[in-house]
Parts: C-alpha cells; structure tokens; sequence
C-alpha cells in the first residue's frame, strides 16, 4: 500500500512541482527576499551551540502536525505550555491525519499554503518539490543555525548531508541526525525451539539453512521460516552482507542502483552477480523446504499467526514487533512457554556489513519563512528544538521533575505515575498521550545515548551486538538528478523496479531457473536500465565537477 | 387454480438460486461483523465466519471511549444533512428548468452542466479557489462545492420529462403558477426519483472525507471517516512508525471491521425509510390518453 502511495504522491508532486513552476515565474523568487526588510526580530543576537533559547519577543509559528492516532494531539499537552514558555514561541499546528500526510504535504506546498515548518519529511521526498521553488534551500541558512552545525561536526555527518544535496549544489531538507546508525530490522527465532534442537543461534545465513535443517527434522511442521513483510524486510537486511542493494516492496533501497567502488561507477544493482548469488541463496531455502514459499505473497497478519501458534520458528522482526508477537504468543502458547530474540543479522558472503542511514526524517522550510520578519528567530527555534542536546531531550523526555527524574549517573527514570510503552508499568498515564513528549513529530534523532535510554535492555542489547559485530556499509557518493532528469528517470526506475520484483519472486520461488538470469539482465536492459544507469552516473559526473 | 408441476420447480429453483445470491452479498457483511466482535487471534487464525469466535469489545471501548470519535460522528450528521439539503435544492430546481423544452438556452445549460463532468480544474485550483473564498476550516468548504451531482441532474431531467405535460396544463388551468406546479404537483409526484436521490447524495456525503482531508486542519471539524481512517493506518502502521499504544494493538483487519460497522450502521438505517417511496407506478390512472 506505501508503495502506491509513493507512487501516487511522486505523480501528485511532479504536477506540483509544475504549477509551482508557473507561479514562480509571476511571483518574487524566494531568494531575493533576504535582502531589505529586517527577518531578525525576535532572534537572540549571541545564539550559540548548546545555549538556551528564548526569543526575545514572542512570536508564533505555523507547522504542519502528523496527527498520530495513537496519541491524538491535544491542545492542553504539557508539551505546547512547556514549549512556550522555554522559547516564548507558540507553535500553530495544521493538523493532518497521519494517515495522508505527505498528499496533504504535497497538496499545502504546491497550493503555496504550507506552514513555515513541515517536519517528517525522509530525505528524498524533498526532491519533488525543488523544482517549485516553494521550500526554502536550508544549506543557504545553516549559519543560524549552530546545533545542527555542531552534530555534523562532531559526528561526522558531511558526507550523508553531501547526499542531499540536489543538482543546483544545495541541500532542501534539513534532516533528522543519528550518532550511529540504527539498525532494527532483523530475524526473531524462537530460542526455545532452538535449544531443544540443539542448534546455535546462526551468525551466517549458510548458519541458517543448517539451522533451519535441523529444525524440520526435529519439529512435525511444514515450513520452519514463514516471513512476513512480503520479504521486504528480509532482503533488505540481507542485501549488504550479499553486497547488494535491494529491498522488495515497500522495502525498495534507494534507486536501485548501487555505487561499484572499483569500477568508480554506478549500476544497476539487480543486474549484478551479487544479486544472483542473493537469489540463489534464498531459492535454495525455498526449493528445500525450508522457507515458506508464501513468504512473498502472504499478509503480515498470516505469517504472524504461523510464528505465534508455534507452526514456524523464524520470522522477520523490528523492535516493535516482537512486543506484538510476546502478547499474541502468551494468548496462543501461555506465558513463559516459548522464549523468543531478535537474533544480529545473519552476515553474508560480504562479511559482516550492515545497512542503514544515519539520516532520519527531518524537516522542510517554507520558502516564505524567508521574507518573515521572524525568519532568524526561527531558525534558531528548530535548530534548538531538534539538534541541541536539551531540545532532544526535552521533546523525547519532557520536563526534568516533572516528566522524568535524572539520577546522580545521570541516568533517565519516568516519573512514577507516567508509563512510556511499558517502560513503567505501573504509570497510569502516558507519556505520549497526556502529556506530548516522544511524539513522532519532534522526537527523533539524537545521541546514541539518548536514542538507547528508552529502549528495553533486550533491544540495547541487540543494538550492542550489531554494533560490535558488523561495519556498516560505505556510503555512495551525491549523484544528483536535474529537474529534468529525474521526471525521465523516474519514468524508467519504476517499471524497472516493478520488473525486477516480479523476476526476484520467480527466480526465488524456482518458477523461472537462475540459469536464466543473464535472460533476465537482458530484459532489464530492454527497458531501459542502462539509460537510467547512465543518468545517473551523468549526475555523478557532473556533481563531481562542481 | 392449481400450478402445473413445471411452474413448481421453476419456482423452487428460483427460491433456492436467490437465497444463494442474498447469501453471497450477505456474507461479507456477517463476516466484517463478527471479526469486528472476534479477538485477535481467531481473526489471524481464520477461525471467523458468521459468528464471533473470541468475543472482545475492546476496540469498540477504545474507539467510543474516545470523545473525538463523538466530535466527529456530530461533524459527519450535520455535514451529511446540510450537503444533501443543499444539493437537493439546487438539483431539483436546476433538473426541472433544462427539463422544459420551451427553456431558452437550455441546450446551452445542459452543456455547461455536462462539460464539468469531463473538464475540472484540478486538485490545486480547486484549493485556491476554496482558500480564497474563505470557506477553508468551515462546513461550507464541504457541502458546497460539487452540491450538484451531474450524473444525478441528468437522471433527475428526464424523470421530469417524461412527466405527463397535461398534469401541467391543468394545474396551469386551476391557477398555479410555475414555483406552485413545482410544488405543489410534480415533486409530490416524483418522491420515487427524490427518495433515490436523497439516498445517493446521503451515501455520498456519509462516505466522503477527501474535501474534509483538503479542506480542514482542525480536529473537531473533521467527520469520523478521517477519524476512522486515520486510525485504521495507526494499526496497519504502528511497527513502522513507532509506536503501538498498549491498549490499541489490536490487529488491523479487527479494527477496520469495527469501524465499518460503526460508520455504516446509521446510513443502513436510513434505508427502510426510503425504500417506501421505491414504488412504481405512482402516475398510473392520472392521465387519460
């Protein structure tokens, strides 16, 4: 369903983008605004990494709000109050369903009614609206802002923020920033099965199938690995150990293309040897019996009953889900009678590599912003409340002594009658429902410390291990596309993807032999694949240059 | 007069092949019922027909305890019957000035109405155009654009076409004028087409939630679809998200049971009040020819 709404939204944007284009050209372009009237008021004139903000007149601000269903806004949250009187800004949230926020995105900024600040946006979607001139060119402005500098430096960021940067050289979105990479999706086993077989944990996806082996033997059950997810999920987390790139669904891994650091070059990377290897991994678990041929085709909800009632032991999981599959399971088996772990992701003949960005979801400016006379002071305002330290804290814990308590290490506890997805059960309110904070529209990013501090110990744990066991994966260089550009190739990368779904389910199924994958690279070749390569390797050229 | 044998069987079949076709449109609706009070589990496992398997009310107290819900429910009645009173109004006046062949330029209105059936503007003009009529963050933004149907307009004509023009004559004979033949004559004998377009705008407008989705920013302006539908994307979503509130996780296909049930209950009852005016045959012995 996300994948058609991808689509939707890209053929929603590139009209967008054109009517911005028209209304440009009768309108002021946004960048001449800066000059002449004062854009300060407002700001603090000595705002500095890791000081605090408060505007120095109150002032308020439009954003646009992801209404999560969860924990519907409301308006008496300790969140807005607090807020306000922190910074003295207001926030005026438009508030949209979370359901259809990136139509309503797409429809507010090509309308020229967006609020100043549109946050959730993923690196990525901000390309389509580029062309309009509506959103604001952040890389221009990052001077006001000190926190976000300061993370990129100390974290060492420019390479991933280099990635953003469009085909004019400048950057639109200013992202949500991770210490490290957060890795969640992996395989859940069901240790106890595992232990009575006798079988180790795998390390290795060859580790898998003897495991998986053994577990058909030992157990009366058809398919001892049944996914979900369609098995996006699953070659997603596969693909860097094969030294590839390709999710499946709505799991797709950037364009589909994959940078060849000897070749100095991009390709495509279904087209790849290393791909064929990754399908002729996953066909032999299929033909073997050992992985469920519905794993591709079958609802989530299927494959969740087949691992809750005890019919397959393997399934795909992020940190969420196993919480789901504990309850469902202590209903289907009874408590304690099962024992389930996110195991680290398999490695692949690539070795210990893993996927992931260290970018997350981040936020766009109106373009307008510019001209307010507010403009500093709000800049400043989103640099404090989503990269320093005390703003990250704040919107993921709320308000020292009265959210959360700190102890002498320093270490974060809810307070007593709070609850937080069950960090403190014995809380009769909810962090996120009656008070605001750790909602998804401000609580993102941040250090590795502060991300941890409201996981489950298990989950640190599995984040340690991935962490110490595997690299992760470099990163490909900026290739960005022109305007132009991108329209084709987004005409060619979406039949091409939907193409190369369809051959990695026949050749993973065994209905079409992998004798026949050069065939395949043919096809792929007929519709256009090196053309699409070629752009982007144009792109890659051309950034290069600048 | 007794039946012959051949007749008897023929109706036997006829009996049992449109018990089979009721039971064929019925199911799915039993079905989406009993999930809507199943549990979880049985829902995975299949185990749900017609009856309940599991019985669990927990979606509906989350749902209904929540008063937003209510908001909401209030929203999409006042939408509903303000939007269907308008587009009766403007449907009906408008179907019977092009229903009359002696209307100068009728030809010319039929094409205007008819054009917008091919040609709109487009999703952002229609957003400024709203905007910049204020009608933004109101009812308005809602019930009146697109109050007529053309579709409906064009059906609505030729039901007054095909009206007897003689009823006319002699109304016209007895005194009236032309608003009193309207109202007095031919819309009391067309409750047959009204009924059915009452229904349709009804349905029409219950379902909606796009224009509210482009129209409104507040949550107490929303009507429950959004409601409804956001809430379904929180539970088909919430892994991806993350965040699975503890007392929600139920299982998408229980939630979008609950909330069919819960938004097509009220437009199900409206259906046995109109059907009595689906009768044939209202003109019948009015006019000798």
């Amino acid at each position: 369903m996300m994948r058609t709404n991808y689509l939707r939204v890209v053929a929603v944007a590139a009209a967008f983008a054109m009517a911005g284009a028209l209304t440009a050209c009768g309108g002021t372009p946004a960048s001449k605004s800066t000059a002449g009237a004062d854009v300060s008021v407002g700001a603090m004139k000595d705002y500095k990494a890791d000081a605090a903000f408060k505007a120095t007149a109150p002032l308020s601000v439009s954003i646009l709000y992801s209404d999560h269903p969860n924990y519907p806004l409301k308006k008496d949250w300790l969140l807005w109050t607090k807020l306000t009187s922190l910074t003295n800004v207001t926030l005026a949230p438009t508030v949209v369903p979370m359901s259809d926020y990136s139509q309503k995105r797409s429809l507010l900024v090509g309308a020229g009614d967006a609020p100043m600040i549109i946050p959730k946006t993923y690196p990525g979607q901000e390309s389509a609206y580029v062309a309009s001139g509506a959103i604001l060119p952040v890389s221009d402005y990052v001077k006001l802002m000190p926190n976000y500098q300061k993370k990129i430096k100390d974290w060492g960021l420019e390479k991933e923020i280099d990635g953003l940067r469009q085909a004019d050289g400048k950057y639109y979105l200013l992202p949500g920033l991770h210490e490290e990479i957060w890795p969640d999706y992996t395989l859940a086993v069901r240790t106890d099965v595992f232990e009575k077989a006798g079988i180790q944990v795998p390390k290795t996806w060859d580790e898998l199938t003897s495991a998986l082996k053994k577990l058909k033997a030992t157990n009366p059950t058809p398919y001892p690995f049944s996914d979900r997810y369609k098995g996006g999920a699953l070659l997603t987390m596969s693909s860097p150990g094969f030294d590839s790139a390709m999710g499946a669904g709505t799991f797709h891994i950037g364009d589909g293309t994959r940078f060849d650091k000897t070749a100095g070059k991009f390709v495509y990377a279904a087209a790849q040897p290393q791909y064929k290897k990754m399908l002729g991994y996953f066909s032999s678990l299929v033909s073997a019996g050992l992985m469920d041929p519905s794993s591709f085709t079958q609802e989530d909800d299927q494959a969740i009953q087949k691992f809750v009632s005890g019919k397959s032991f393997v399934i795909s999981a992020n940190s969420q889900d196993i919480g789901t599959y504990r309850d469902l399971m202590d209903e289907s088996l009874g408590a304690g009678k099962y024992a389930i772990k996110k195991i680290t992701v398999p490695a692949g003949p690539a070795g210990e590599i893993m996927g992931g960005s260290r970018l997350e979801n981040g936020v766009m400016i109106n373009a307008q912003a510019a001209k307010s006379k507010n403009f500093v002071a709000m800049m400043q305002f989103v640099d404090w409340l989503y990269y320093s330290d005390a703003g990250q804290e704040f919107a993921k814990w709320g308000v020292q002594g009265t959210t959360y308590n700190k102890d002498a290490k320093g270490l974060r506890k809810l307070a007593p009658t709070i609850d937080y997805n069950g960090l403190n059960p014995a809380g009769t309110k909810d962090l996120r429902k009656d008070y605001g904070f750790s909602g998804g529209v401000f609580a993102y990013g941040g250090s590795t410390e502060l991300l941890q501090s409201m996981m489950i110990p298990e989950e640190v744990d599995f984040q340690k291990a991935m962490k110490a066991t595997k690299t992760p994966e470099p990163l490909a260089p900026p290739a960005p596309l022109s305007d132009t550009d991108r329209e084709q190739a987004t005409l060619i990368s979406t039949p091409l993807q939907d193409y190369v779904d369809q051959g990695t389910l026949q050749f993973i199924l065994g209905k079409r032999p992998l004798s026949q994958f050069d065939a395949f690279v043919a096809e792929l070749k007929a519709k256009g694949m090196d053309t699409y390569v070629e752009m982007k390797n144009k792109a890659y050229e051309d950034f290069k240059k600048k | 007069m007794k039946d012959p044998i051949g007749y008897k069987v023929f109706r036997g079949f006829n009996v049992i092949f449109l018990l089979l076709i009721v039971f064929v449109t019925f199911y799915p609706f039993l079905n989406t019922v009993a999930q809507s009070f199943s549990s979880e589990g049985n829902i995975t496992a299949g185990n749900v027909n017609i009856v309940p398997r599991g019985f669990n009310l927990e979606t509906y107290r989350v749902v209904m305890a929540d008063s937003m819900f209510w908001t909401n429910y209030k929203n999409t009645v006042l939408y509903t019957v303000v939007a269907t009173t308008i587009s009766m109004v403007l449907t009906t006046t408008f179907a019977y000035g092009i229903s009359k062949p002696h209307l100068k330029g009728r030809n010319g209105f039929i094409a205007l109405a008819v054009f917008t059936m091919f040609f709109t503007g487009g999703l952002i003009p229609n957003y400024v155009l709203i905007t910049s009529l204020g009608m933004k963050n109101t009812m308005w933004a809602l019930v009146v654009p697109n109050a007529i149907s053309v579709f409906n307009l064009l059906i609505m004509k030729s039901f007054f076409e095909n009206m007897p023009v003689e009823l006319e004559e002699a109304a016209v004979i007895d005194g009236l004028n032309t608003y009193g033949i309207l109202l007095r004559i031919v819309l009391p004998l067309s409750k047959a087409i009204l009924a059915t377009m009452i229904l349709f705008y009804s349905v029409t407008n219950w379902n909606a939630w796009f224009g509210a989705f482009l129209y409104l920013d507040k949550k107490e302006l929303f009507p429950v679809t959004i409601f409804l539908r956001n809430m379904i994307a929180g539970a088909s979503t919430a892994t991806s998200t993350g965040g699975s509130a503890d007392n929600l996780t139920q299982i998408a296909s229980n939630i979008k049971s609950v909330t069919i049930v819960l938004s097509v209950l009220p437009i199900l009852a409206v259906y046995p009040f109109v059907q009595k005016y689906f009768v044939s045959g209202v003109m019948l012995g009015s006019v000798k020819q």
